[in-house]
């Protein structure tokens, strides 16, 4: 089953977005609207808060998202939903708006997997993406290491055991007193840094594909009770090259030992600029494809949402209307 | 007109067409914590069963509330997209009120009490007047043994119905005129919300979607606990 107009919707975390999308590639309209500022005083996602924003935010960012696009209620062929993973309470607020809007407009609904949504990501900047690919998604919610194959077939090499790679960089922020979300912040601190001055422990660099951050996160709080005095820009530096090595190591043994045509990022840390020089450093000496999509594209939005759906509905039909969310989603592997 | 009512505040869930009529068809489901997969094909049963298509749906009635959180949030936001794409208006009624509402027959005082979890439940009173039920007091959220002490410091013969009454039954059982309705009338029903928002609709009661306001009565426990820091 294939329809061209889809309107995507994305609620998993704490951006609520709305954006219809052609052919899987054609953005015609992207709408996110954030909700950092409301959890900022908490140091972290509040998911009560979260889904009680989603609910208020949904329909006038979903009608935004129609009239951007420039399209009639009845051009829109199928409306789709991220249905996990994510928090289920937020979930269910995109799901529950999702199925409604497919039945009074007798389209298909389609549930949408958010770790496939930003796989998708990529293709909607660069639709001629050569496959397989290794794809290294990063974000305060993920940290995984995967192999798209071909479309919607995927390997996932490695996951994080602990924290997840954004995660790490909230919770040194939230130590060291810098605000949050914490990615922004000591990226931008770095640059004055010195990424050598201390040396952060690179946990399961060289063994397995799987990641583990939260030995760094407790070295940098050892670190500063025993150095009160270290310069902020250089443990933010430091802790950022500890984090960035192990991500890059892994990706380029990967793409190395898959024989990749191309290493891509994707989630919110892939905004990192260290992340981003270093990966573009190994693909040029490795000589693999480097693609990073941009800021808009890497972190959550519902673009890649329709976009996935677009391979989605072609492939298996609309999804069951007695879908539920689940929060606990993995990718479906072949 | 016809009104696509949606009920989903407790732990069950439910959906109802209807207008002067009466009722068309209606769906229900006791089975707890299933409102996302149960509402929208619930919707698409009651709509084929009574012979419309959603485009003649006039207005999306809901329950705002008093109730469990992610049942609101479904049915609410369920209803806010139906009207929003059918560009209709709503009609939002509180679950106490829906509660209420089918025991106008008794000369009690009613109490209204809906499981808020936490040891706590959702509570109004409520008097039967000339075609339905009066609130008499704000909706509140209590501990059971405070609603008690109330009760008996109004001296009223009441009648306590919800499945606030039921979990906390032996909290009121022995309490001299008190009486707890029993499970059959214990939760809202999709039913009396599209009866009741009938009689709001005649009386043009109408809101647009973006000003349905879900009743909760309690702030999220991370803002409760930042505020009082
Ligand atoms: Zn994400």
């Amino acid at each position: 089953m294939s329809a061209d107009r889809i309107l995507g919707i994305e609620t998993s975390c704490d951006e609520t977005a709305a954006a219809v999308v052609s052919r899987g590639t054609d953005v015609m309209s992207s709408v996110v609207s954030s909700q950092i500022e409301l959890h900022a005083r908490y140091g972290g996602v509040v998911p009560e808060v979260a889904s009680r924003a989603h609910v208020e935010l949904l329909m006038p960012v979903v009608a935004q998202a129609v009239v951007e696009a420039g399209v009639e209620d009845r051009e829109i062929e199928a409306v789709a939903a991220t249905y996990g993973p994510g928090l289920v309470g937020a979930l269910l607020v995109g799901v529950s708006a999702a199925k409604a809007m497919s039945m009074v407009w007798d389209v298909p609904f389609v549930a949408v997997n958010h770790l496939e949504a930003h796989l998708y990501a990529s293709f909607l900047e660069e639709p001629d993406l050569e496959m397989p690919l290794v794809i290294l998604l990063v974000s305060g919610g993920h940290t995984s290491l995967i192999v798209m194959e071909d479309h919607l077939r995927y390997r996932v090499l490695g996951s994080t055991v602990d924290d997840a790679a954004g995660e790490a960089f909230d919770k040194v922020a939230r130590h060291l007193g810098l605000g949050y979300p914490g990615g922004p912040v000591i990226d931008a601190l770095s640059v004055d840094g010195d990424p050598n001055a201390i040396h952060f422990p690179r946990a399961m660099a060289k063994d397995g594909w799987d990641f583990s951050f939260s030995g760094v996160k407790t070295s940098v709080v050892n670190h500063v009770r025993k150095n009160p005095d270290t310069a902020i820009p250089d443990l933010a530096a430091s802790f950022q090259e500890a984090v960035v090595d192990v991500l890059i190591d892994k990706a380029r043994r990967a793409a190395r030992e898959v024989g990749a045509k191309g290493l891509c990022l994707g989630g919110g840390v892939a905004a990192n600029s260290r992340l981003r020089e270093k990966l573009l450093d190994v693909c040029v000496e490795d000589g693999f494809r480097a693609f990073l999509p941009s800021r808009a594209m890497c972190t959550d939005n519902a673009a890649m949402v329709a976009a996935a759906a677009w391979w989605r509905l072609e492939a298996d039909g609309p999804s069951p209307l007695n879908i539920g969310a689940d929060p606990s989603l993995r990718l479906p592997v072949h | 007109m016809l009104i696509l009512g949606i009920e989903s505040a407790t732990s069950q869930v439910g959906c109802a067409i209807g207008g002067h009529e009466g009722v068309l068809a209606s769906a229900h489901s006791a089975r707890p914590r299933r409102h996302a997969e149960s509402l929208a094909p619930q919707i698409e049963f009651i709509a084929e069963q009574a012979g419309i298509k959603l485009s003649e749906v006039g207005v999306v009635a809901v329950d705002v509330g008093p109730g469990l959180y992610t049942g609101l949030r479904v049915g609410i936001t369920t209803g806010m997209a139906l009207a929003h794409t059918l560009r209709i208006p709503m009609i939002g009624v509180s679950s106490l009120d829906l509660l209420a509402f089918p025991m106008a027959h008794t000369e009690r005082t009613i109490v209204a009490a809906i499981d808020a979890r936490r040891g706590e439940v959702f509570h109004a009173s409520y008097r039967a007047v000339p075609g339905g039920v009066q609130r008499m007091t704000e909706p509140g959220v209590s501990a059971p043994a405070d609603l008690r002490a109330d009760i008996i410091a109004d001296h009223d013969e009441v009648l306590l119905v919800g499945d606030g009454a039921l979990r906390y039954h032996q909290e009121f059982e022995n309490v001299t005129g008190v009486e707890v309705a029993d499970a059959a009338v214990a939760f809202p029903s999709a039913a009396s919300l599209v009866m009741l928002a009938h009689a709001k609709a005649l009386r043009e009661e109408f809101v647009r979607p973006d000003q349905i306001e879900p009743m909760y009565m309690r702030r999220p426990d991370a803002v409760a606990k930042w505020e009082s820091a």
